[in-house]
């Protein structure tokens, strides 16, 4: 049995699949040469994302070069209802782009390009297959930088960020992608281009651009996106602090934000966690505790030096069995390294599936210790690896995927895990989308009230729900198309 | 103004918007009895949220609130300044310029997207609003978002409704972030530049590393109206810093002696510091008692200057900066020049502009919100549809 | 990632090696961002993610490789960045070299592109043949833009285009035999010739003897040795690379036996690679498996023999090295800073050209085979070499000296080229016109 035969699709539209031969001869028509998969051995890559529990196979696959032929794909499947699905890097754990049956991918890998840097107005205008870290190696020489960094930054594109409403460590100070978006050129279901927002901090009308913002590729396909730039600190430095249990680190967490000190970041990592990250970047984390906080501190070395002493002492009281500050450029920067690659690392040991809880801080060792007593009634393993200071839990629920079984049994443990976020005062997703993974869970956090107004909102941009159908809202309950 | 509704809670708001929608009357939303938008609403009824008021929760150690969307904003500020924190999106007091005595409201601040000078450190209302409840055209009540920090399950609806200005949605109750009060506040004041050389020096200043807060620039015409005339002579270019004591006098110092290649510098403590930015914030050089038109014109910060320099050359304005030169405070010496305003921003790469207070007569004949392209206008239209069927909330207001 | 393999087809144990592989893949998609096709044409199916899956279900489906297939396994450079960059370790390198073989054994390639790779390993791994090519090469240039208008003949200009206009007569630095040291004896190690490096540039072994020998080396050119198989392996020519390493392992061993062996030296990266991997090529040959990974053991890069020397530190020169880290250093054999400590110790100042980890496009026969790919990441590598402002490129890598030079007017040398001159040995003839 295939895995993906635990999850359903909308059903595949006849009218299309009917006109495989003929789509794909237009679509081949519409694009230059090197842009369209459709040859089924070509298509398989493209049956799933960084969420491989599930697959499926697109109709075919498109990689336009400009707007301009975005526009045209998306015309053309408008005309006939032909449903849509946009992939940046392909980077999703929620599953945001897998395809379906008698869908056409949008890729936007090729459009790579760097548009503009305005370092006066601190911004920069990309297209949407430029990966986030491209914007700040690009404006790193002259000391700024772009600061959502979501662990896949090296190879998940701004499109993507856009779609998800990407967070990442450093979001606890600069907040997460919708903070630091200020416009996007996009195109709607119908190949109709608009532009929203620009280089002013606020826009005129509707706020359209929070809204499409984590929309998930619902409403649109983002093709430029003008993002804010900030100057570099004056220094940054990643400490460690490690604990001989979970609990008392996450009390720490709540403890240091509870005093009103918001350093850049606090990530947490247990047992697992750090044996993992340091098993790749071999950064050095200390293997004799339970739980392990990296907290980066930033600003001129007084700053960093008060902000930390006031930190070290609420760790104190925590019970910090270890405390060791990197001491240069490349320890910091492996530092990091590890943590960002804990979720691709944890293939040394392996499959996994990353829950993405956001919970009140007040609740953070409260939903840890649940967290290990639901995976433990499935008999699987736990790694915990996460943004402890804004609550934001990724939970890697450790199995094999090639034992179904043992699949069913993941599945059934993160659903467990996320109805314990939401009934915690939390929500589903902090930084992922909802994906296909979280689609069937909507109804725990949302009342069907509230599902329809946003599901009314969507139909205002694709009232033939043709763009990532399968997605986000739980297929049963949605208006007739 | 008559007030035809005040309902004490969600239900019963719920219930007057079923009943109002039912006979398609049309309903005008108002927070604590201002005007707040100097956009004229005809419509049937008032409904004013006024006493749906009162703290809903607090949790200072997660730095959340949630209220009741009538709760006046000085209470909320009142209960956080005693726990030393703060909206830090620095939300304007409209009353001055606007000539009112009303009491401005949580919601009122979040349905119009109101932010101040550290909007440009902090980010704007919206991006501090977590989660709302509120009553949508039908009368059904609704609630997205939360309040947790990160949340991206499901459509963002609590950024479309902030700065909907009450048209998509009456907000019932909000949740907000809210973050620790800087304990010490210093501002650079550096002058004698001209606008131009302001918006270069404002710009090089935003990439140096001292995390300047708020960055204004206050022209000769202006200058005198701020701290009873006691910033020093000509042109300010003013910089603040916030954070811990000992670090903000010693950015202060890097930040000041970094800019006094560009001029005379002089720095402000903390008092008179705070009282500037509360000034700025309130617009106090325009709160003069008049209708003369005002606008609030978003731009991209080194293009504020450009704009204002060209409208001067056509026709009498008055203006200071804010948001490093992207927020700009004009004042019109007689007609709004509406068109002409807009055109030059379109020029400039863009932006928009809006009408913050002006007569009558000039209200009436002067797109108050800048008009949307054609594509936009459509689908902001068609948004709207989907939460007001019946054009219920604030007929006319925003397209 | 999921895999299903049946039972009999894990009975295979390449099979086997291949599925351990895959499952510690998590399609994370960290290697799209690092790997220079991808970047360069901005497919998933020719990026590692891409041709992992596309190879798995090959596999899993135990079918023949077809057109869609060897298109993109053919665009993959085979250096290895994906291997830097996954998190996950997953031994890419493995399985492209099964998914190679497996080609080989099972497509039949269009009549154009089987001459080629006939002609290219049946000429480069044997010196001989190779520099009578090049001769004739000098003559045939006049014909290289008429070739490349007939596409199955393209490759065909392009090896006329990257043949060097003076080649050179055979270096005595690869007659077999063992070479004699200045003063006490620290240290015997054996080299390896190579095949198309002695031919193109014996500069580099030259260099290299003269150094070690200065520094007490003993160093052996064994008898009976040749190309490493590194060319042949990266077409998929199994049996031909499995012949050649065998035939290098006793080559090896027989100087072991006979004095010792502190090291096996090697001046090209690119070949370092395959021979550190001789103990996996061949662990499925009883006779030779614990053979070849003595030799394994023992293979060094020069570099990396050389820090090992303790060499003085030198006065501060007035040139500045850009150094460009071959693929197969930097990510095959994961060397990144010796060959820099080695230059700055040595007096001149490194500069490190941004996007280092991303391939100049040589890649064994990849310039031959795959020319428009290759000509991007050319430029793309000239371009970011030529920012650095530098007066020298050095390199570990016979490969991409061709490569780059064709590109910049730049000198490119081997690093152990610089270190000779550095530490006694003349000045290399490239840098003549540098000050």
């Amino acid at each position: 049995m295939r895995v993906s035969d635990q999850i359903a699709f909308l059903a595949p539209r006849r009218s299309v699949l009917d006109r495989r031969e003929a789509i794909i001869a237009d679509l081949a028509d519409l694009l230059p040469p090197g842009c369209l998969v459709s040859d089924i051995r070509g298509l398989v890559p493209f049956e799933t994302d960084a969420f491989i529990a599930y697959r499926q196979l697109p109709l075919a696959v498109t990689l336009p070069e400009t707007t301009a032929q975005v526009a045209a794909v998306l015309k053309y499947c408008g005309r006939y209802g032909i449903p849509v699905v946009p992939r940046g890097a392909g980077t999703s754990l929620c599953g945001g782009a897998i395809p379906q049956e008698d869908a056409v991918v949008i890729g936007l890998s090729k459009m790579t390009r760097i548009l503009d840097i305005d370092l006066a107005n601190r911004t920069a205008t990309v297209e949407a297959g430029v990966t986030n870290i491209n914007i700040s190696e690009a404006v790193m020489p002259e000391g700024f930088f772009y600061a959502p960094d979501p662990s896949s930054q090296l190879a998940c594109t701004i499109g993507g960020n856009i779609g998800m409403n990407s967070g990442g460590a450093h979001c606890l100070k600069y907040g997460v992608t919708t903070n630091n978006l200020l416009g996007v050129k996009m195109v709607l279901f119908d190949g109709t281009i608009i532009e929203l927002g620009g280089k002013a901090l606020d826009a005129a009308g509707y706020d359209l651009l929070g809204l499409i913002c984590g929309s998930e590729g619902q409403l649109g396909i983002v093709t430029e996106a003008t993002v804010r730039l900030l100057a570099r600190p004056e220094g940054a430095r990643p400490v460690l602090f490690g604990f001989s249990s979970s609990e008392e680190a996450g009390a720490c967490v709540a403890e240091v934000i509870g005093a009103g000190i918001i350093p850049v970041a606090i990530e947490f990592m247990d047992k697992p966690a750090i044996s993992i990250c340091e098993a790749f970047a071999k950064a050095g984390y200390p293997m004799d505790v339970e739980a392990l906080l990296i907290v980066e501190v930033e600003g001129s070395e007084a700053e960093m030096e008060a902000t930390l002493t006031s930190i070290i002492e609420i760790a104190r009281r925590h019970g910090v069995t270890t405390i060791r500050e990197s001491q240069s450029a490349t320890e910091a920067a492996l530092i990091w390294k590890g943590r960002k690659s804990a979720f691709g690392a944890t293939g040394r040991i392996a499959d996994y599936i990353c829950m993405d809880g956001t919970v009140p801080l007040s609740q953070l060792s409260h939903v840890l210790r649940k967290t290990g007593e639901i995976v433990a009634r499935y008999g699987l393993r736990v790694a915990n690896v996460f943004h402890a200071g804004d609550g934001n839990m990724h939970p890697l629920i450790l199995y094999n995927i090639n034992d179904p079984e043992d699949a069913a049994r993941a599945e059934q443990a993160g659903n467990d895990i996320l109805r314990l976020c939401v009934d915690a005062g939390g929500c589903l997703t902090g930084e992922h989308g909802v994906g296909i993974e979280k689609r069937d869970l909507m109804l725990h956090q949302f009342s069907q009230a509230d599902l329809d107004q946003q599901m009314a909102a969507r139909a205002a941009f694709d009232p033939q729900w043709i763009m990532n159908p399968s997605k986000v809202f739980p297929l049963e309950g949605r208006p007739a198309a | 103004m008559t007030v035809d509704f005040e309902p004490q809670s969600e239900e019963e708001a719920a219930e007057i918007v079923r009943a109002v929608a039912e006979r398609s009357a049309r309903l005008k939303l108002v927070g604590g009895g201002m005007r707040g938008i100097v956009a004229d609403v005809a419509a049937d009824a008032v409904l004013s949220t006024r006493r749906l008021c009162g703290i809903v929760s607090y949790n200072p150690a997660e730095m959340t609130m949630s209220a009741l969307s009538g709760t006046p904003v000085s209470e909320i500020e009142a209960v956080l300044t005693e726990r030393r924190q703060m909206l830090a999106f620095e939300p304007m007091d409209p009353r001055g310029i606007l000539g009112l005595t009303g009491e401005p409201t949580i919601g009122g601040v979040f349905a119009a997207n109101v932010s101040g000078p550290r909007r440009l450190s902090a980010g704007a209302a919206r991006d501090h609003l977590l989660g709302i409840r509120f009553v949508n055209g039908e009368g059904a009540v609704i609630k997205s978002g939360g309040r947790v920090m990160k949340n991206v399950t499901g459509l963002d609806l609590v950024k479309l409704l902030a700065g909907s200005h009450g048209t998509l949605g009456l907000l019932t109750e909000v949740t907000f972030k809210v973050l620790p009060l800087p304990p010490a506040s210093a501002t650079v004041v550096l002058s004698d530049l001209n606008d131009a050389e302001a918006a270069g020096a404002m710009a090089r200043v935003m990439a140096m590393p001292y995390e300047v807060s708020a960055a204004a620039h206050l022209p000769e015409s202006v200058r005198g109206r701020f701290l009873g005339g006691a910033l020093p002579d000509g042109p300010a270019t003013v910089l603040r810093l916030e954070g811990l004591t000992a670090t903000v006098s010693a950015r202060a110092e890097k930040l000041a002696q970094a800019c006094s290649v560009a001029g005379p510098v002089a720095v402000l403590e903390d008092g008179a510091s705070r009282k500037l930015w509360r000034e700025i914030r309130d617009v106090a050089p325009y709160a003069d008692g008049t209708e003369r038109a005002l606008w609030c014109i978003s731009i991209a910060p080194t293009s504020g200057h450009q704009l204002v320099a060209a409208l001067r050359l056509e026709t009498g304005v008055d203006a200071f900066y804010d948001w490093q030169g992207g927020r700009v405070w004009l004042r019109m010496e007689a007609d709004p020049e509406a068109a002409l305003i807009r055109r030059f921003i379109k020029a400039l790469g863009g932006g928009h502009a809006r009408l913050i207070r002006a007569s009558a007569a000039m209200r009436a004949a002067t797109p108050v919100f800048e008009p949307e392209a054609p594509a936009v206008a459509a689908l902001s239209a068609r948004v709207r549809e989907k939460f007001d069927p019946k054009g219920i909330f604030n007929p006319g207001l925003m397209g | 990632m999921q895999t299903s393999f049946t039972p009999a087809q894990l009975a295979d144990p390449h099979i086997a090696t291949s599925e351990q592989i895959l499952r510690k893949c998590v399609h994370c998609g960290f290697c799209t961002a690092t790997c220079p096709t991808y970047v360069t044409l901005g497919n998933e199916l020719d990026s590692p993610r891409g041709r992992i899956y596309l190879i798995k279900d090959m596999l899993e489906n135990d079918r023949p490789a077809d057109e869609e297939v060897v298109t993109h396994i053919d665009r993959c450079l085979s250096c290895l960045s994906c291997m830097t960059t996954c998190p996950s370790g997953v031994n890419y390198m493995h399985l492209v070299d099964h998914a190679r073989v497996h080609i080989e054994k099972t497509y039949k390639r269009p009549l154009g592109d089987r001459l080629v790779r006939a002609v290219l390993a049946a000429v480069l791994p044997y010196p001989g043949r190779f520099r009578l090519a090049l001769k004739a090469a000098a003559l045939g240039r006049p014909f290289a833009s008429l070739l490349k208008r007939i596409p199955p003949l393209k490759p065909f200009g392009t090896m006329l285009d990257l043949a060097p206009s003076k080649i050179a007569l055979a270096s005595a630095a690869d007659t077999p035999g063992t070479h004699r040291i200045d003063g006490v004896k620290r240290g015997r190690v054996a080299i390896l010739s190579g095949c198309a490096q002695p031919v193109l540039r014996p500069e580099i072994n030259e260099a290299t003897l003269r150094l070690l020998a200065r520094l007490g080396i003993e160093v052996v050119v064994p008898e009976g040795a040749g190309c490493c198989g590194a060319l042949v392996h990266h077409m998929g020519r199994e049996e031909q690379a499995l012949d050649a390493a065998r035939r290098m392992v006793d080559a090896w061993l027989k100087v072991k036996e006979e004095g010792g062996l502190d090291a096996v030296i090697i001046t090209a990266s690119g070949c370092g690679t395959t021979i550190k991997d001789y103990g996996h090529m061949l662990r499925l040959d009883p006779a030779y498996a614990e053979k070849a990974a003595q030799v394994s053991a023992l293979a060094k890069d020069i570099t990396e023999y050389l820090a090992s020397l303790d060499l003085p530190a030198l006065e501060r020169k007035t040139l500045t090295v850009a150094y460009h880290s071959a693929c197969s250093m930097q990510h095959g054999q994961k060397i990144t800073t010796a060959p820099k400590l080695l230059l700055r110790n040595a007096g001149f100042t490194v500069r490190d050209p941004g996007e280092g980890h991303l391939c100049c496009g040589s890649a064994g026969t990849y310039n031959i085979l795959q020319p428009e790919i290759s000509e991007k990441l050319k430029a793309r590598k000239v371009r970011n070499i030529e920012a650095t402002k530098a007066d020298i490129i050095a390199t570990g890598n016979i490969g991409c000296i061709t490569q780059i030079a064709t590109g910049t007017v730049i000198p490119i040398l081997h690093t152990v080229e610089l270190l000779d001159w550095a530490y006694g040995g003349p000045k290399p003839a490239m840098l003549e016109k540098v000050r």
